[in-house]
């Protein structure tokens, strides 16, 4: 096992912020960290990367404690951050230096992924000129200039475009195939459903679901079914006792308890020579979960 | 050790690329510069490069041609004279330049009336005393002459007295205050603005949401120490630009005269450069490590003030302390004052150059202040590690308290 949080708990001022959290990172790929605001992912995210230290609990990484000093570790704060007036090279060097880079294998690091995030151009400008975007790829690449093996992305895509998000998400794809260790704390689910295949799901400190995405989706039955119509069938969907959850030009989103009832609407619709475009029935989404399983504390 | 230099290098080249360094270092240089040329300034603008006239008008004969003797005399000015000159010609000349000053000599009755006519008087409370002794030992020596009195007699009848000052005190002050204190004024902003600098480079780093990167890059000693030596240095080399500059411009611009007697120079040795140097050092420290932990405590720029204030006003009291004693220097509280941690690095430097402190006393004042900086870096640091990621309003004194006590 590479990376291994066991039991770990932090309290502040009488308040237990993380209670007794374990998961464990097995091989390369992607983790997600998932919760509301407060439900102490930075906190949990803090005490992994020895910036705060923990109550009780251990924490390690290839078997050994895990300290800032000789875990090459790379981090993407959700609180994102540049130095206003410095040029983007010198303050990327400086935190290349700081992670034991060499000033010419830092350079080189730079100007490669500058080429890959497509910022070469910014290279000299002070970091107060950038936008906001740009700002956030400068920070990303702080997080991996440095060739770390273990990555904590803290929501990684939030107030990115969409052509930005997905410069960053092939990137985060080639590092997973480069044997890396990612923790990725996000809000947006599709997110976490795109990359992630084990998940802890956190809420006021306590973790309420964690284990493998796709397994974790197989013990949730179908709850919904989508249909897509050429006409109304609302007296249909009224005769079985089924709830709209949505409907835009005929194609309806229904709340289903049990997969039988889906079932006989579409023989009911079929029966009376109804055209059926599009029949299909769901399993909740990450989304679904997580309201349910937040929802429920 | 190595990230540390890392720190120390970018917090150097941050600072000495700052606009607001770079601007304001120049200006203090230009203001230096032509602080020390304002004699040279006022006399091309006055047109005073000869020795000033002095006009002297004796209508009445009242000094009997015996005001020629003055010509002659080393009175700080060129003497000419005149019996035949109404005051509206005398004003004339005074404001045509022709002649700087003047003075007239009418007889009244039994009585002398002495006008002493300038351009412009608000400056002047009374006429100077040199004139006024210059023309009554000239008056009276004229009237001893007329007794016929012999060289002896003359002799007995002048007064032949030494005056000197002593003091009942053992300890024997020596050197010259204006150096002192100017000194003392150049330490405590040296000292008190570098520090400051700590700071707000902190709170910058907050402001900017960095802190959180540099936290995972290095630890928080490396960045407080870095940051701390990185600003001093860049603070030392300041202060070397601006003493090198002022002394420069003395010794260039200044007339040698004037310069010996306003700054006697001759108890700066390079025992005392370095001492200075090691107290600017120190006393940097101390006021710089208190700076990084009530930048760490606050995350917003305007916060800054407010909570530097503890630190400002015991910073101005140490300054204080050390100013006021110096004029008393060998009282008890100038003692204390070179001691006491929070004045020695304004004070001790000064008891240096006037011979009151021994190579005991420097190094017991020495002591005294580096245990002081390494309890300050200890409880700096830990607030700091505690702090710098604590967003929000700034932080009272129990909060602070709190984050000391956390592990």
């Amino acid at each position: 096992m590479s990376l291994v949080l066991k039991n770990v708990s932090k309290t502040y001022v009488g308040k237990k912020v993380v209670d007794n959290i374990s998961f464990s990172l097995t091989k390369p790929g992607v983790y997600g960290l998932l919760g509301t605001n407060g439900a102490g992912k930075t906190t949990t995210i803090r005490m992994l990367l020895g910036i705060i230290k923990k109550d009780s609990g251990e924490i390690t990484w290839k078997g050994k404690a895990v300290d800032r000093e000789h875990v090459n570790f790379g981090y993407l704060p959700e609180e994102r951050g540049v130095y206003p007036k410095t040029k983007i090279f010198d303050q990327l060097m400086y935190f290349a230096e700081l992670k034991g880079m060499k000033k010419d294998k830092a350079a080189e690091s730079i100007n490669k992924w500058a080429k890959e995030l497509k910022v070469e151009e910014y290279l000299q400008m002070p970091a107060e000129k950038l936008s906001k975007g740009n700002q956030q790829k400068i920070q990303f690449m702080t997080s991996i200039i440095h060739d770390p093996e273990l990555i904590v992305l803290d929501e990684p895509f939030s107030g990115l475009d969409p052509v930005n998000s997905e410069i960053i998400k092939n990137i985060i794809i080639d590092l997973v195939r480069n044997g890396k260790y990612i923790i990725m704390s996000s809000h947006q689910m599709a997110s976490i459903e795109e990359f992630c295949s084990e998940i802890s799901i956190l809420n006021k400190g306590k973790t309420v679901l964690q284990g493998n995405l796709k397994e974790i989706k197989e013990t949730y039955p179908a709850n919904r079914v989508e249909v897509n119509v050429n006409q109304d069938i609302t007296t249909y969907i009224k005769a079985l006792e089924l709830e709209v959850e949505n409907e835009t030009n005929n194609n309806y989103v229904i709340k289903i308890s049990e997969e039988e009832k889906a079932h006989k609407l579409l023989n009911n619709l079929i029966k009376d020579g109804i055209q059926v475009d599009k029949f299909e029935i769901k399993k909740p989404t990450l989304n679904d979960i997580f309201i349910e399983r937040v929802g429920e504390e | 050790m190595r990230n540390l230099l890392t720190v120390i290098k970018f917090t150097m080249k941050d600072m000495a690329k700052r606009k607001s360094f770079i601007v304001s270092t120049i200006i203090i240089l230009v203001l230096i510069v032509i602080g020390f040329n304002v004699p040279n300034i006022m006399k091309s603008i006055s047109g005073e490069d000869t020795e000033a006239i002095l006009l002297i008008v004796d209508n009445d004969n009242v000094f009997e041609g015996n005001l020629e003797t003055l010509k002659q005399a080393d009175l700080g000015y060129e003497v000419e004279t005149s019996n035949n000159l109404t005051y509206d010609e005398v004003k004339v000349k005074i404001e045509s330049k022709e002649v700087s000053e003047a003075i007239m000599i009418e007889k009244q009755d039994e009585n002398v009336k002495i006008r002493y006519i300038v351009e412009n008087a608000t400056m002047m409370a009374q006429v100077p005393d040199n004139i006024v002794n210059m023309l009554s030992t000239l008056y009276s020596n004229m009237q001893i002459s007329k007794l016929g009195l012999t060289e002896a007699q003359l002799q007995t009848i002048t007064p032949n007295f030494e005056f000197s000052l002593e003091q009942t005190e053992e300890q024997q002050a020596s050197g010259n205050i204006l150096v002192m204190m100017l000194m003392s004024i150049v330490l405590f902003y040296a000292i008190y603005f570098c520090a400051y600098q700590v700071s707000s480079s902190i709170t910058t780093e907050k402001t900017s949401k960095i802190m959180e990167t540099l936290v995972t890059s290095t630890s928080p000693r490396t960045i407080v120490l870095g940051k701390t030596i990185g600003i001093g240095i860049v603070g030392l080399i300041q202060l070397i630009l601006i003493v090198g500059t002022a002394l420069i411009s003395a010794k260039a611009f200044l007339d040698p005269e004037l310069l010996e007697s306003a700054l006697d120079m001759s108890n700066i040795t390079p025992y005392l450069g370095i001492i200075t140097i090691v107290y600017f050092i120190l006393g940097y420290f101390a006021y710089a490590l208190l700076y990084a932990l009530t930048g760490s405590t606050v995350s917003k720029p305007e916060d800054i003030q407010s909570a530097n204030t503890p630190v400002a006003i015991v910073a101005v009291i140490g300054f204080y302390l050390a100013y006021f004693t110096m004029m008393n220097p060998t009282s008890e509280l100038n003692v204390f004052a070179s001691l006491f941690p929070v004045s020695s690095p304004f004070c001790m430097p000064f008891r240096i150059m006037m011979g009151l402190a021994s190579g005991t006393d420097v190094a017991i004042s020495i002591a005294i202040l580096v245990v002081t900086i390494l309890v300050i870096a200890k409880v700096a640091i830990k607030i700091y590690s505690n702090a710098i990621l604590n967003y929000g309003t700034k932080m009272s004194f129990k909060d602070i308290v709190n984050m000391y006590k956390n592990k």
